[in-house]
């Protein structure tokens, strides 16, 4: 039916490759490894984030961690290694740099947390990294709030993709200030932006790319739902629609109702009354 | 013997050893991890010329699931 449509699985470039599904998933939380391998398939993404953590000695950490990358590898699609846990630029740039050669992918989600409560990204240690890490060759998908200016200065640095928050990692609160992610994409018409943490439900995913936005990066609302396949089915179908909308051009609002139904003709009515 | 943190943890090695020296004495047996020593990225074709000494701080990271 896709084909059919023809406005389906649109095409779109990132961070060199060009892809066809435009929700980012994470590979975190999932209840199994084999659960989180279903989820990722039929969600269609084709970006999957991953992360770096302390390697126990003589075999695994324990943690079902190898058998988790060996699913990964297996399912032939792009990895997108983040540097959570980093506080600071330098913590970052280290971790991006592990990443780069445990991964094999000059990708990395630069996370850098400037508070601990909140998980909030620490804007002046973000453009720090990314600066340095855009030097070394990487390709930076920058976590950031929904900060205009924090945006400018990432772009600044060269940063060809944004991602600002829709709320806080995990919250599941959906997109907080939808105005200030409006004004980050009319600024920035030629960046790809991502809507990155905060999204709780399809509804969610959907509003971000109503809003012009080019995909949406989650994992906690799919992994923690009651049915992570089906959540992330749900996914697939309201970031499909999200966009279709968008490219569709929605109405403009009105401060008043108006009968969708004509009013000629309507029975009931007497003229005289 | 030398004491060096490994993975945040003192460890007591045999003598200052380079990279793959320590690996090979810590027994880590699975490939595919990345290693940082005092926070800097030691990449695979320098670990010949890294010496760990005494009091050095050694991260040995691996895949894992994240989002």
């Amino acid at each position: 039916m896709n084909e059919e449509l023809g406005m389906r699985n649109e095409e779109w470039e990132i961070g060199g490759k060009t892809l066809s599904s435009r929700l980012l998933i994470g590979s975190a939380l999932y209840p199994s490894p084999a659960n989180m391998e279903d989820a990722i398939k039929i969600s269609g993404s084709q970006i999957v984030t991953v992360s770096l953590r302390r390697q126990a000695a003589g075999g695994t950490d324990g943690s079902g961690g190898n058998q988790f990358w060996d699913i990964i590898k297996s399912m032939g699609i792009e990895v997108l290694p983040n540097t959570a846990g980093s506080h600071s630029a330098k913590e970052a740039i280290t971790t991006a740099q592990m990443a780069r050669e445990v991964f094999g992918t000059n990708w990395v989600k630069l996370e850098v947390i400037g508070d601990q409560y909140n998980l909030q990204p620490d804007p002046f240690e973000t453009v720090k990294a990314a600066e340095v890490l855009i030097k070394e060759g990487f390709e930076v998908f920058p976590y950031t709030t929904d900060d205009l200016v924090v945006a400018k200065r990432l772009a600044d640095v060269g940063c060809n993709i944004i991602m600002p928050w829709g709320s806080m990692i995990g919250s599941g609160k959906g997109l907080m200030n939808p105005d200030n992610l409006v004004a980050i994409r009319k600024q920035f018409p030629d960046l790809q932006l991502v809507v990155d943490a905060g999204i709780g439900k399809p509804s969610h995913a959907a509003q971000a790319m109503e809003l012009g936005y080019d995909g949406v990066l989650l994992n906690s609302a799919i992994a923690l739902a009651q049915d992570p396949v089906m959540m992330a089915d749900a996914f697939r179908v309201a970031v499909e629609a999200g966009r279709l909308g968008y490219k569709a051009g929605t109405m403009k609002e009105r401060e008043f109702a108006s009968p969708s139904t004509p009013t000629i003709g309507t029975p009931f009515w007497h003229q005289f009354d | 013997m030398i004491e060096v943190i490994v993975n945040g943890k003192r460890t007591e090695i045999s003598r200052a050893m380079n990279v793959n020296e320590i690996i090979k004495e810590l027994d880590y047996k699975v490939k595919g991890f990345a290693v940082a020593v005092n926070g800097t990225f030691v990449a695979i074709a320098t670990y010949e010329n890294t010496i760990i000494r005494d009091n050095d701080s050694i991260e040995i990271l691996a895949p894992v699931q994240g989002g």
